[in-house]
Protein backbone atom coordinates (compact mmCIF):
# COMPACT_ATOMS: atom_id res chain seq x y z
CA UNK A 1 0.00 0.00 0.00
CA UNK A 2 0.88 3.75 -0.12
CA UNK A 3 1.98 4.19 -4.08
CA UNK A 4 0.66 6.76 -5.63
CA UNK A 5 -1.67 5.88 -7.78
CA UNK A 6 -2.38 9.12 -10.11
CA UNK A 7 -0.40 10.30 -12.85
CA UNK A 8 1.62 13.33 -13.16
CA UNK A 9 -1.62 14.62 -15.46
CA UNK A 10 -4.05 13.40 -13.49
CA UNK A 11 -2.31 14.80 -9.80
CA UNK A 12 -2.18 18.36 -11.58
CA UNK A 13 -5.64 18.04 -12.84
CA UNK A 14 -6.96 16.71 -9.06
CA UNK A 15 -4.82 19.23 -7.15
CA UNK A 16 -6.45 22.04 -9.16
CA UNK A 17 -10.13 20.31 -8.85
CA UNK A 18 -9.44 20.86 -5.30
CA UNK A 19 -7.76 24.12 -5.30
CA UNK A 20 -10.18 25.54 -7.17
CA UNK A 21 -8.56 28.78 -8.75
CA UNK A 22 -5.06 28.57 -7.53
CA UNK A 23 -1.53 29.73 -9.33
CA UNK A 24 1.18 26.84 -10.37
CA UNK A 25 2.77 26.99 -7.46
CA UNK A 26 -0.49 26.21 -5.03
CA UNK A 27 -1.26 23.35 -7.36
CA UNK A 28 1.99 22.07 -7.88
CA UNK A 29 2.58 22.21 -4.08
CA UNK A 30 -0.98 19.87 -3.08
CA UNK A 31 0.12 17.35 -5.97
CA UNK A 32 3.77 17.10 -4.71
CA UNK A 33 5.68 17.74 -8.03
CA UNK A 34 8.43 20.16 -9.35
CA UNK A 35 6.91 23.75 -10.07
CA UNK A 36 8.12 22.85 -14.14
CA UNK A 37 6.46 19.37 -13.87
CA UNK A 38 3.19 21.01 -12.71
CA UNK A 39 3.76 24.08 -14.94
CA UNK A 40 3.77 21.53 -18.05
CA UNK A 41 1.00 19.45 -17.10
CA UNK A 42 -0.90 23.14 -16.75
CA UNK A 43 0.07 24.49 -20.18
CA UNK A 44 -0.94 21.31 -22.12
CA UNK A 45 -4.81 21.23 -20.12
CA UNK A 46 -5.23 24.86 -20.86
CA UNK A 47 -4.30 24.14 -24.56
CA UNK A 48 -6.68 21.15 -24.76
CA UNK A 49 -9.68 22.87 -22.96
CA UNK A 50 -9.36 21.15 -19.75
CA UNK A 51 -8.01 23.96 -17.70
CA UNK A 52 -8.63 27.59 -18.02
CA UNK A 53 -6.27 30.90 -16.75
CA UNK A 54 -7.49 34.06 -15.44
CA UNK A 55 -5.32 36.06 -13.73
CA UNK A 56 -2.36 33.84 -13.11
CA UNK A 57 -4.93 31.63 -11.13
CA UNK A 58 -6.26 27.61 -12.93
CA UNK A 59 -9.58 26.63 -12.58
CA UNK A 60 -10.76 23.28 -14.37
CA UNK A 61 -13.17 23.51 -17.33
CA UNK A 62 -16.52 21.41 -15.85
CA UNK A 63 -16.39 18.42 -18.31
CA UNK A 64 -12.30 17.77 -17.00
CA UNK A 65 -14.00 18.17 -13.93
CA UNK A 66 -16.78 15.43 -14.54
CA UNK A 67 -13.59 13.01 -16.16
CA UNK A 68 -11.68 13.38 -13.45
CA UNK A 69 -14.44 12.33 -10.80
CA UNK A 70 -15.13 9.34 -13.31
CA UNK A 71 -11.56 7.88 -13.10
CA UNK A 72 -11.34 8.37 -8.90
CA UNK A 73 -13.10 4.58 -8.67
CA UNK A 74 -10.29 3.13 -10.95
CA UNK A 75 -7.63 4.92 -9.06
CA UNK A 76 -8.32 4.56 -5.65
CA UNK A 77 -10.49 1.53 -5.25
CA UNK A 78 -7.47 -0.58 -3.70
CA UNK A 79 -7.41 2.83 -0.93
CA UNK A 80 -11.14 2.69 0.13
CA UNK A 81 -10.60 -0.90 0.66
CA UNK A 82 -7.99 -0.86 3.33
CA UNK A 83 -9.56 -0.78 6.81
CA UNK A 84 -7.30 1.69 8.41
CA UNK A 85 -7.78 4.14 5.78
CA UNK A 86 -11.50 3.67 5.62
CA UNK A 87 -11.30 4.14 9.56
CA UNK A 88 -9.14 7.23 9.39
CA UNK A 89 -11.53 8.96 7.19
CA UNK A 90 -14.81 8.04 9.24
CA UNK A 91 -12.53 9.71 12.12
CA UNK A 92 -12.23 12.65 10.10
CA UNK A 93 -15.83 13.17 9.09
CA UNK A 94 -16.89 12.93 12.94
CA UNK A 95 -14.66 15.33 13.97
CA UNK A 96 -15.24 17.93 11.35
CA UNK A 97 -18.19 18.65 12.58
CA UNK A 98 -16.32 20.15 15.40
CA UNK A 99 -13.99 22.15 13.21
CA UNK A 100 -17.01 23.62 12.08
CA UNK A 101 -18.39 24.92 15.01
CA UNK A 102 -15.14 25.60 16.48
CA UNK A 103 -14.50 28.34 13.06
CA UNK A 104 -18.34 29.51 13.62
CA UNK A 105 -17.38 30.28 17.00
CA UNK A 106 -14.07 32.15 15.56
CA UNK A 107 -16.66 34.40 13.18
CA UNK A 108 -18.73 35.50 15.43
CA UNK A 109 -19.19 36.97 18.96
CA UNK A 110 -21.95 37.22 21.47
CA UNK A 111 -23.21 40.63 21.89
CA UNK A 112 -26.58 41.69 23.88
CA UNK A 113 -27.63 38.34 23.51
CA UNK A 114 -26.82 38.44 19.32
CA UNK A 115 -24.77 36.45 17.05
CA UNK A 116 -22.70 39.38 15.41
CA UNK A 117 -19.44 39.44 13.07
CA UNK A 118 -16.19 38.70 15.72
CA UNK A 119 -14.11 42.09 15.57
CA UNK A 120 -11.32 40.23 18.27
CA UNK A 121 -11.79 42.84 20.49
CA UNK A 122 -12.54 40.32 23.19
CA UNK A 123 -8.91 38.91 23.62
CA UNK A 124 -10.47 35.48 25.91
CA UNK A 125 -12.79 34.49 23.92
CA UNK A 126 -9.99 33.97 20.66
CA UNK A 127 -7.98 32.68 22.81
CA UNK A 128 -10.59 30.06 24.43
CA UNK A 129 -11.47 29.02 20.32
CA UNK A 130 -7.40 28.94 19.55
CA UNK A 131 -7.59 26.56 22.46
CA UNK A 132 -10.47 24.20 20.80
CA UNK A 133 -8.56 24.34 17.77
CA UNK A 134 -5.16 22.94 19.56
CA UNK A 135 -7.32 20.33 21.29
CA UNK A 136 -9.18 19.40 18.11
CA UNK A 137 -5.62 19.24 16.38
CA UNK A 138 -4.56 16.57 18.66
CA UNK A 139 -7.48 14.45 18.08
CA UNK A 140 -6.85 14.65 14.65
CA UNK A 141 -3.02 13.97 14.19
CA UNK A 142 -3.53 10.17 14.74
CA UNK A 143 -6.16 10.63 12.08
CA UNK A 144 -3.70 12.42 9.78
CA UNK A 145 -1.26 9.99 10.58
CA UNK A 146 -3.40 6.91 9.24
CA UNK A 147 -4.24 8.90 6.25
CA UNK A 148 -0.58 10.03 5.01
CA UNK A 149 0.43 5.84 5.61
CA UNK A 150 -2.06 4.89 3.10
CA UNK A 151 -1.22 7.34 0.91
CA UNK A 152 2.27 9.86 1.45
CA UNK A 153 1.09 12.51 -0.63
CA UNK A 154 -1.86 13.15 2.31
CA UNK A 155 1.58 14.36 4.69
CA UNK A 156 1.33 17.36 2.50
CA UNK A 157 -2.51 19.01 5.00
CA UNK A 158 -0.91 17.16 8.52
CA UNK A 159 2.17 19.53 7.77
CA UNK A 160 0.40 22.37 6.44
CA UNK A 161 -2.52 22.31 9.14
CA UNK A 162 0.48 22.14 12.25
CA UNK A 163 2.26 25.18 10.44
CA UNK A 164 -1.41 26.56 10.60
CA UNK A 165 -1.82 25.98 13.92
CA UNK A 166 1.59 27.33 15.34
CA UNK A 167 1.21 30.55 14.04
CA UNK A 168 -2.31 31.19 15.29
CA UNK A 169 -0.75 30.46 18.48
CA UNK A 170 1.80 32.29 18.17
CA UNK A 171 -0.84 35.21 17.81
CA UNK A 172 -1.32 35.35 14.54
CA UNK A 173 -4.87 35.35 14.27
CA UNK A 174 -5.40 35.12 10.36
CA UNK A 175 -4.38 31.83 10.30
CA UNK A 176 -7.26 30.42 11.93
CA UNK A 177 -9.67 30.98 8.95
CA UNK A 178 -8.41 33.59 6.32
CA UNK A 179 -9.31 32.04 3.15
CA UNK A 180 -6.42 34.43 0.87
CA UNK A 181 -3.67 32.19 2.75
CA UNK A 182 -2.84 28.40 4.11
CA UNK A 183 -5.22 28.78 7.28
CA UNK A 184 -6.06 25.82 9.70
CA UNK A 185 -9.62 26.25 8.26
CA UNK A 186 -8.61 26.31 3.80
CA UNK A 187 -6.00 23.96 4.82
CA UNK A 188 -9.18 21.42 6.63
CA UNK A 189 -11.26 22.08 3.98
CA UNK A 190 -9.14 20.92 1.02
CA UNK A 191 -8.28 17.68 2.72
CA UNK A 192 -11.74 17.46 3.25
CA UNK A 193 -12.15 18.11 -0.46
CA UNK A 194 -9.01 15.52 -0.95
CA UNK A 195 -10.72 12.64 1.52
CA UNK A 196 -14.52 12.97 -0.51
CA UNK A 197 -12.84 12.56 -3.36
CA UNK A 198 -10.71 9.42 -2.48
CA UNK A 199 -13.93 8.00 -0.99
CA UNK A 200 -15.81 8.76 -3.79
CA UNK A 201 -18.66 10.45 -1.34
CA UNK A 202 -20.37 13.63 -1.72
CA UNK A 203 -20.01 16.26 0.48
CA UNK A 204 -23.22 17.00 2.54
CA UNK A 205 -23.21 20.95 3.08
CA UNK B 1 -18.86 1.27 -3.89
CA UNK B 2 -16.85 -1.61 -5.80
CA UNK B 3 -14.70 -1.20 -8.88
CA UNK B 4 -12.93 -3.44 -11.09
CA UNK B 5 -9.38 -2.92 -13.37
CA UNK B 6 -10.31 -2.85 -16.68
CA UNK B 7 -7.80 -4.31 -19.23
CA UNK B 8 -7.55 -0.71 -21.09
CA UNK B 9 -6.19 0.70 -17.35
CA UNK B 10 -2.94 -1.33 -18.01
CA UNK B 11 -2.33 0.29 -21.77
CA UNK B 12 0.41 2.49 -21.99
CA UNK B 13 1.60 5.89 -23.62
CA UNK B 14 -2.36 5.93 -24.50
CA UNK B 15 -3.01 10.04 -24.93
CA UNK B 16 -5.97 11.42 -23.68
CA UNK B 17 -8.35 12.06 -26.04
CA UNK B 18 -8.37 15.32 -27.91
CA UNK B 19 -11.91 16.60 -26.76
CA UNK B 20 -13.32 16.65 -23.22
CA UNK B 21 -16.08 16.13 -23.78
CA UNK B 22 -14.80 12.56 -25.36
CA UNK B 23 -12.41 12.38 -22.46
CA UNK B 24 -15.77 12.92 -20.18
CA UNK B 25 -18.11 10.60 -21.75
CA UNK B 26 -15.02 7.42 -22.47
CA UNK B 27 -14.53 7.63 -18.38
CA UNK B 28 -18.13 7.84 -16.94
CA UNK B 29 -18.89 5.08 -19.77
CA UNK B 30 -15.36 3.44 -18.19
CA UNK B 31 -16.47 3.96 -15.00
CA UNK B 32 -20.02 2.45 -15.14
CA UNK B 33 -17.82 -0.49 -16.88
CA UNK B 34 -16.03 -1.09 -13.48
CA UNK B 35 -19.11 -0.89 -11.22
CA UNK B 36 -21.18 -3.37 -13.62
CA UNK B 37 -17.99 -6.12 -14.11
CA UNK B 38 -17.12 -6.16 -10.38
CA UNK B 39 -20.57 -6.77 -9.50
CA UNK B 40 -20.55 -9.60 -11.91
CA UNK B 41 -17.21 -11.38 -9.82
CA UNK B 42 -16.81 -12.53 -13.78
CA UNK B 43 -13.60 -12.72 -15.56
CA UNK B 44 -13.26 -9.46 -17.83
CA UNK B 45 -13.59 -12.15 -21.01
CA UNK B 46 -16.63 -13.97 -19.39
CA UNK B 47 -18.28 -10.00 -18.75
CA UNK B 48 -16.90 -8.39 -22.35
CA UNK B 49 -17.89 -12.01 -24.09
CA UNK B 50 -21.24 -13.07 -22.54
CA UNK B 51 -22.69 -10.14 -19.93
CA UNK B 52 -21.71 -6.97 -20.43
CA UNK B 53 -24.69 -6.82 -23.07
CA UNK B 54 -27.61 -6.92 -20.08
CA UNK B 55 -25.48 -5.97 -17.27
CA UNK B 56 -24.64 -2.63 -18.61
CA UNK B 57 -27.64 -1.14 -18.53
CA UNK B 58 -29.44 1.81 -20.56
CA UNK B 59 -29.90 3.45 -17.19
CA UNK B 60 -25.85 3.40 -17.20
CA UNK B 61 -25.88 5.55 -19.99
CA UNK B 62 -28.46 7.54 -19.23
CA UNK B 63 -26.34 8.19 -16.39
CA UNK B 64 -23.52 8.96 -18.30
CA UNK B 65 -25.28 12.08 -20.02
CA UNK B 66 -26.96 12.99 -16.77
CA UNK B 67 -23.57 13.46 -15.28
CA UNK B 68 -22.01 15.71 -18.35
CA UNK B 69 -25.15 17.68 -18.17
CA UNK B 70 -24.94 17.99 -14.08
CA UNK B 71 -21.95 19.84 -14.56
CA UNK B 72 -23.31 22.31 -16.91
CA UNK B 73 -22.47 21.55 -20.10
CA UNK B 74 -24.49 21.63 -22.73
CA UNK B 75 -24.46 20.41 -25.84
CA UNK B 76 -24.22 21.86 -29.47
CA UNK B 77 -26.87 21.52 -31.53
CA UNK B 78 -27.11 21.46 -35.57
CA UNK B 79 -30.80 21.94 -36.01
CA UNK B 80 -32.67 24.17 -33.50
CA UNK B 81 -34.84 21.72 -33.02
CA UNK B 82 -32.70 19.98 -30.84
CA UNK B 83 -32.90 22.89 -28.30
CA UNK B 84 -36.64 23.06 -29.28
CA UNK B 85 -37.28 19.49 -27.74
CA UNK B 86 -34.91 18.89 -25.22
CA UNK B 87 -33.86 22.89 -24.05
CA UNK B 88 -32.37 21.63 -20.48
CA UNK B 89 -29.64 19.59 -22.79
CA UNK B 90 -28.47 21.85 -25.36
CA UNK B 91 -27.19 24.92 -25.18
CA UNK B 92 -29.99 28.23 -25.45
CA UNK B 93 -30.87 29.71 -28.26
CA UNK B 94 -29.41 33.71 -28.46
CA UNK B 95 -30.77 35.83 -25.59
CA UNK B 96 -32.34 33.20 -23.56
CA UNK B 97 -31.05 33.89 -19.98
CA UNK B 98 -31.70 31.92 -16.55
CA UNK B 99 -34.92 33.09 -15.56
CA UNK B 100 -35.17 31.28 -12.25
CA UNK B 101 -37.21 28.78 -13.36
CA UNK B 102 -36.35 25.52 -11.34
CA UNK B 103 -35.68 27.52 -8.97
CA UNK B 104 -39.00 27.95 -7.41
CA UNK B 105 -39.27 27.02 -3.92
CA UNK B 106 -43.24 25.68 -3.04
CA UNK B 107 -42.83 26.82 0.63
CA UNK B 108 -41.43 30.69 -0.46
CA UNK B 109 -43.50 33.01 1.20
CA UNK B 110 -44.46 36.04 -1.00
CA UNK B 111 -46.29 39.50 -0.95
CA UNK B 112 -47.18 42.41 -2.55
CA UNK B 113 -45.19 45.64 -2.40
CA UNK B 114 -44.82 47.15 1.02
CA UNK B 115 -44.50 50.92 1.43
CA UNK B 116 -41.05 50.87 0.58
CA UNK B 117 -41.69 49.05 -2.51
CA UNK B 118 -40.29 45.70 -1.35
CA UNK B 119 -41.94 42.44 -2.46
CA UNK B 120 -41.43 39.38 -0.38
CA UNK B 121 -40.09 36.74 -2.79
CA UNK B 122 -38.54 34.16 0.17
CA UNK B 123 -36.72 33.86 3.47
CA UNK B 124 -33.58 32.22 4.24
CA UNK B 125 -31.39 31.71 7.47
CA UNK B 126 -28.99 34.76 8.22
CA UNK B 127 -25.63 33.41 8.61
CA UNK B 128 -24.63 36.85 11.32
CA UNK B 129 -25.98 39.82 11.97
CA UNK B 130 -24.95 42.76 9.56
CA UNK B 131 -25.71 46.73 9.98
CA UNK B 132 -27.86 47.48 7.13
CA UNK B 133 -29.69 45.47 4.65
CA UNK B 134 -27.70 44.04 1.48
CA UNK B 135 -29.07 45.17 -2.03
CA UNK B 136 -28.33 44.47 -5.27
CA UNK B 137 -28.95 42.75 -8.63
CA UNK B 138 -30.08 38.98 -9.01
CA UNK B 139 -27.74 36.91 -11.12
CA UNK B 140 -28.53 32.93 -10.86
CA UNK B 141 -24.87 30.91 -10.61
CA UNK B 142 -25.51 27.59 -10.73
CA UNK B 143 -22.91 26.57 -13.49
CA UNK B 144 -19.44 26.31 -14.07
CA UNK B 145 -19.53 27.82 -17.53
CA UNK B 146 -21.61 31.33 -15.44
CA UNK B 147 -19.00 31.13 -13.23
CA UNK B 148 -15.84 30.64 -15.36
CA UNK B 149 -17.21 33.53 -17.69
CA UNK B 150 -16.92 35.92 -13.91
CA UNK B 151 -13.99 34.64 -13.43
CA UNK B 152 -12.66 35.83 -16.83
CA UNK B 153 -14.67 38.98 -17.07
CA UNK B 154 -15.48 39.97 -13.23
CA UNK B 155 -18.39 39.95 -11.21
CA UNK B 156 -20.44 43.08 -11.82
CA UNK B 157 -20.34 45.43 -9.06
CA UNK B 158 -23.59 44.92 -6.53
CA UNK B 159 -24.13 41.62 -7.66
CA UNK B 160 -26.31 39.29 -5.20
CA UNK B 161 -25.52 35.68 -6.40
CA UNK B 162 -28.21 33.03 -5.95
CA UNK B 163 -27.23 29.52 -5.84
CA UNK B 164 -27.89 26.14 -4.87
CA UNK B 165 -24.51 24.93 -4.02
CA UNK B 166 -23.95 25.24 0.01
CA UNK B 167 -20.38 23.92 -0.26
CA UNK B 168 -18.97 26.69 -2.13
CA UNK B 169 -17.35 24.28 -4.27
CA UNK B 170 -18.50 26.39 -7.96
CA UNK B 171 -18.68 29.43 -6.51
CA UNK B 172 -15.65 30.01 -4.19
CA UNK B 173 -13.24 31.40 -6.93
CA UNK B 174 -15.59 34.26 -7.19
CA UNK B 175 -17.40 34.53 -3.56
CA UNK B 176 -15.48 37.67 -2.40
CA UNK B 177 -16.90 39.80 -5.35
CA UNK B 178 -20.20 39.41 -4.49
CA UNK B 179 -22.59 41.87 -2.60
CA UNK B 180 -24.52 39.28 -1.27
CA UNK B 181 -25.54 35.17 -1.31
CA UNK B 182 -29.07 33.87 -1.28
CA UNK B 183 -27.75 29.54 -1.19
CA UNK B 184 -31.14 27.10 -1.87
CA UNK B 185 -29.15 24.90 0.98
CA UNK B 186 -27.14 24.21 3.67
CA UNK B 187 -27.28 25.66 6.85
CA UNK B 188 -25.63 28.88 8.44
CA UNK B 189 -22.59 26.35 9.28
CA UNK B 190 -21.95 25.17 6.24
CA UNK B 191 -18.58 26.01 4.63
CA UNK B 192 -20.21 28.73 2.42
CA UNK B 193 -21.77 30.27 5.75
CA UNK B 194 -18.19 29.97 6.70
CA UNK B 195 -16.84 31.58 3.82
CA UNK B 196 -19.32 34.49 3.21
CA UNK B 197 -18.60 35.07 7.26
CA UNK B 198 -14.93 35.29 6.34
CA UNK B 199 -15.27 37.98 3.57
CA UNK B 200 -18.10 40.36 5.50
CA UNK B 201 -20.70 39.15 2.66
CA UNK B 202 -24.34 39.36 3.39
CA UNK B 203 -25.68 35.23 3.43
CA UNK B 204 -28.97 33.50 3.46
CA UNK B 205 -28.47 29.75 3.92
CA UNK B 206 -31.60 27.54 3.42
CA UNK B 207 -33.25 29.72 1.63
CA UNK B 208 -36.57 29.15 -0.06
CA UNK B 209 -37.20 31.66 -2.55
CA UNK B 210 -39.28 31.82 -5.87
CA UNK B 211 -40.08 34.46 -8.46
CA UNK B 212 -37.24 36.12 -8.58
CA UNK B 213 -35.37 36.63 -12.01
CA UNK B 214 -32.47 37.62 -13.53
CA UNK B 215 -31.56 41.17 -13.10
CA UNK B 216 -33.96 41.87 -10.42
CA UNK B 217 -33.53 44.23 -7.88
CA UNK B 218 -33.51 42.27 -4.28
CA UNK B 219 -32.80 43.32 -1.18
CA UNK B 220 -31.40 40.40 1.57
CA UNK B 221 -32.86 41.28 5.53
CA UNK B 222 -29.22 41.20 6.67
CA UNK B 223 -30.13 42.84 10.04
CA UNK B 224 -32.32 40.30 10.96
CA UNK B 225 -31.20 38.02 14.15
CA UNK B 226 -28.51 35.51 13.13
CA UNK B 227 -29.74 31.61 13.40
CA UNK B 228 -27.99 29.96 15.61
CA UNK B 229 -26.75 26.54 16.07
CA UNK B 230 -29.04 25.85 19.15
CA UNK B 231 -31.80 26.88 16.78
CA UNK B 232 -31.47 24.07 14.16
CA UNK B 233 -31.20 21.78 17.43
CA UNK B 234 -34.40 23.17 18.98
CA UNK B 235 -35.98 23.77 15.50
CA UNK B 236 -36.57 27.48 16.57
CA UNK B 237 -37.96 29.22 13.43
CA UNK B 238 -35.72 32.19 12.76
CA UNK B 239 -35.42 33.76 9.03
CA UNK B 240 -34.51 36.66 7.53
CA UNK B 241 -36.53 38.14 4.46
CA UNK B 242 -35.68 38.26 0.81
CA UNK B 243 -37.52 41.11 -1.57
CA UNK B 244 -37.54 42.44 -5.19
CA UNK B 245 -38.01 45.93 -5.27
CA UNK B 246 -40.67 46.93 -7.35
CA UNK B 247 -39.91 48.48 -10.60
CA UNK B 248 -39.88 52.23 -11.00
CA UNK B 249 -43.12 53.33 -12.16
Amino acid sequence: MGAEVMDRRDLVLHAAAIKRHAPAEAIAALAGLALDQAQAQLDALVATGRAMEAKGAYALTPLAGVALQARYAGHFAGLREVGAFHGAYEGFERINNTLKQIITDWQTMTVGGQKVANDHSDKAHDAAVIDRLGALHEQAEPILAKLAAGLPRLKYYGDKLLAALEKAEDGDAEWVSDIRRDSYHTVWFELHEELLRIMGRERQE
Amino acid sequence: MTSAKLPIDSARFVQPPASPLVEATLDLVKQAVRGRLAESGMAWEDFAMGGSDSLVTAEDMIAVEAAILASGHRFDWSASISAAERPEAHKPAEGVSDDGAGFAHPDAPSGEPDAQGRALRGVGDNVVRHKADAVGTALYVRSNERVLGLLTNGVPPGTIAIIDDSGGTLTAPIIDQFAGVICAGGTVRSHLGILTREYNIPCVMNAKVAGIREGDRVVIEATAEAKTTEDYQQGIERTARVWVMAEAG
